[in-house]
């Protein structure tokens, strides 16, 4: 008889009651990432989401767009940290900078559009006002504040508790306490220069497409450090003969696992050049010798995709498709950002981006191929959502919590001594080292007290 | 009669003429098509030089304009439109396996004659819902701004589609259907 409902059935007396859940279950018990262990209850679960929201979502570093989104003084858009709204705004010194998105006062969101070009912002509630630092200028009736009613100094917009930005990408967090983006980015940044330095400076076109689908956050992010689900998930291209017919064709590469969660693929494509430095056209790749080191210059030179997810949920592609079945293979550099609404919804954020030097050529072709292939309209990315959706669905059920998912892939396989990066690197990039350390920094944080919680106890 | 008096009823394209007829019965089988799951039949409805494009809408102040972004949902051409059809025809498009139910209702059909010669500016408004699985309704709506053609057999073709979603945010699994 199977036991396998066993292997979450761990006795959870002995654990720490911050990670206890009110079925007696404990978090540490039930996602073992070294053994592979995920617990279906850690997706569709309200208690583990409402657990979420201090440990996670309070407190990591989270991407909030590009400096290329507010490239003038007074720009702003409107985007989340974490869980909360932002303004990303260039005040009027040029400083990029990040509020939380409410009045002072009566807490009313201040900025109810998506991006603008703005000296002040007044409250439509009751018109306080504050200038692009966030500083309060002015405040309705304030003859009629009495003596130290009114301390304007005191009441400017409330700020990300850091913010900083590498390559232009721009992160906030709302806990002061939080290591530096530096430290928590590491030896991601290495990889970064990749992605996002290889030509000097890239920036984002447009505006982000937006939508909600009625899935975990977790399931997304899952979803961008997996290769092997391409040919399957989408097999309809291969049909069409867009994708190769080697189900093996996406694990000709290495996976990187990194301090912090952060985690990553480059993987070889066909062996053609128009398969090699990332897709990009072959006019831009002398500027990898310039703006890389020898090691990542060869890098790019001998890769066509990427996958990177910056923890916890901010993910790059990297990726060489053509956008129909009469089209070349071109380049494509898509950023991905999941934010949860609920247990079970999320709203997902696609950008485009392109190298500064691009061609209008290049630029052209690759903006209709991404939108053609990716988005919620991407003959690729729609079948991506209904998996999304129908694992979420299932893990609702009170039968399915109590099994765990499998991820277990190359749990004994030993990383390549000769990987030039930094981090751990492993060959063959059909595996899942790099979930599981995902979720292995997923329970770090679910099981490290907040801040706050420690300086209750301290008091 | 001289031609140019023959030519001016095929101009007037306002409610009760025989052309504001044609063009509305032609959105009407357009609808019907997608609605039957008869993708390639629809297909054949469009021009070569086809542009699809449905732009992304941001939420401004109205100052600033309708909202309508440099970045899209979709930007297809005759290719790419072909290759959507042709995956919807395989059975492991899975965000359509099984497919979508879908209504397609189009109102406030407004027609003028454009600019090219037997090209008609067609406006509509659009609603589209979608029922799939067992799930909810999923519904989209919208302003949609269509340059019709008469072919050289004389039949009316869809030679630009531009689809101005309300939404900013969808609020649905994908874009997997037609608009």
């Amino acid at each position: 008889m199977s036991t396998i409902v066993r292997e979450l059935d761990v006795p959870s007396d002995s654990g720490s009651p911050f990670t206890r859940l009110a079925n007696g279950e404990q978090l540490e018990a039930i996602v073992r990432p070294a053994e592979g262990i995920v617990s279906r209850r850690i997706f569709a679960d309200p208690e583990v989401f409402a657990m979420e929201q201090e440990r996670i979502f309070g407190r990591a570093w989270f991407f909030l767009g590009h400096e290329s989104e507010i490239a003038n003084k007074g720009d702003v858009v409107t985007r989340q940290c974490g869980m909360d709204p932002v303004l990303l705004l260039r005040d009027d010194a040029g400083v990029v900078r990040a509020f939380l998105n409410s009045c002072r006062h009566r807490g009313m969101r201040l900025c109810r559009t998506d991006r603008d070009n703005l000296r002040l912002f007044r409250c439509p509630y009751h018109g306080w006002s504050y200038n692009t630092n966030g500083e309060l200028l002015a405040a309705a009736g304030e003859h009629h504040y009495g003596e130290g009613e009114l301390d304007r100094g005191a009441l400017g917009l409330i700020p990300v508790a850091r913010l900083g930005s590498y390559h232009g990408l721009v992160f906030g967090t709302w806990d002061s306490n939080a290591p530096s983006l530096e430290q928590w980015l590491g030896d991601m940044r290495w990889y970064m220069d990749i992605i996002f330095g290889r030509t000097g400076e890239i920036e984002f076109v447009g505006v982000p497409q937006i939508w909600e689908v009625d899935c975990s956050w977790k399931f997304a992010t899952d979803n961008f450090t997996d290769n092997f689900h391409v040919f399957y998930t989408h097999q309809s291209l291969v049909e069409l003969g867009m994708l190769p017919t080697d189900p093996d064709f996406a694990s000709h590469g290495h996976m990187v696992t990194l301090d912090n969660g952060h985690i990553l693929h480059f993987v070889q494509g066909p062996p053609d050049d128009a398969y090699r430095g990332l897709g990009l056209p072959k006019e831009l790749w002398p500027l990898f010798d310039k703006h890389l080191s020898p090691a990542q210059a060869k890098i790019a030179q001998t890769h066509g995709y990427s996958a990177g997810t910056m923890w916890p949920n901010f993910h790059w592609l990297q990726l060489i498709t053509a956008g129909d079945t009469q089209a070349p293979p071109i380049g494509i550099l898509n950023l991905r950002l999941e934010i949860p609404i609920t247990p079970t919804r999320t709203r997902m954020y696609s950008w485009f981006a392109i190298d500064k030097d691009a061609s209008h050529d290049y630029r052209k072709l690759s903006y209709e191929t991404y939108v053609r292939t990716f988005g919620p309209a991407g003959i690729f990315d729609q079948d991506d959502m209904e998996n999304w959706e129908e694992c979420t669905a299932v893990a609702r059920g009170p039968a399915a919590k109590r099994y765990s998912l499998h991820h277990k892939m190359g749990l004994n396989r030993a990383p390549d001594p000769k990987w030039p990066g930094p981090g751990i690197g492993y060959q063959d990039s059909y595996g899942e080292m790099t979930h599981r350390a995902w979720y292995a920094e997923w329970l770090r944080q679910m099981s490290r007290p907040s801040a706050l919680a420690a300086g209750r106890a301290a008091r | 009669m001289s031609a140019a008096a023959v030519s001016a009823p095929e101009s007037d394209c306002s409610p009760g003429t025989p052309l504001y007829g044609e063009i509305l019965e032609f959105l009407y089988r357009e609808a019907d098509l997608l609605d039957c799951n008869r993708f390639s039949d629809w297909l054949a409805l469009f021009t070569e030089d086809i542009r699809y494009h449905m732009p992304v809408r941001t939420t401004q102040v109205l100052s600033s304009g309708a909202g309508f972004q440099q970045m899209a949902f979709f930007d297809d051409n005759i290719h790419s439109l072909r290759t959507r059809v042709r995956r919807l025809e395989t059975d492991t498009a899975w965000a359509e396996t099984p497919p979508s139910r879908t209504r397609h209702f189009v109102s406030n059909v407004l027609a003028a004659a454009a600019a090219g010669a037997g090209e008609y500016a067609v406006t509509v408004n659009f609603m589209l819902t979608r029922s799939r699985g067992d799930q909810g309704y999923q519904l989209f709506t919208g302003r949609r701004e269509d340059t019709l053609r008469r072919d050289s057999a004389g039949q009316l073709r869809i030679a630009r589609r531009r689809i101005l979603i309300d939404q900013t945010v969808i609020t649905a699994t994908n874009l997997s259907v037609l608009f």
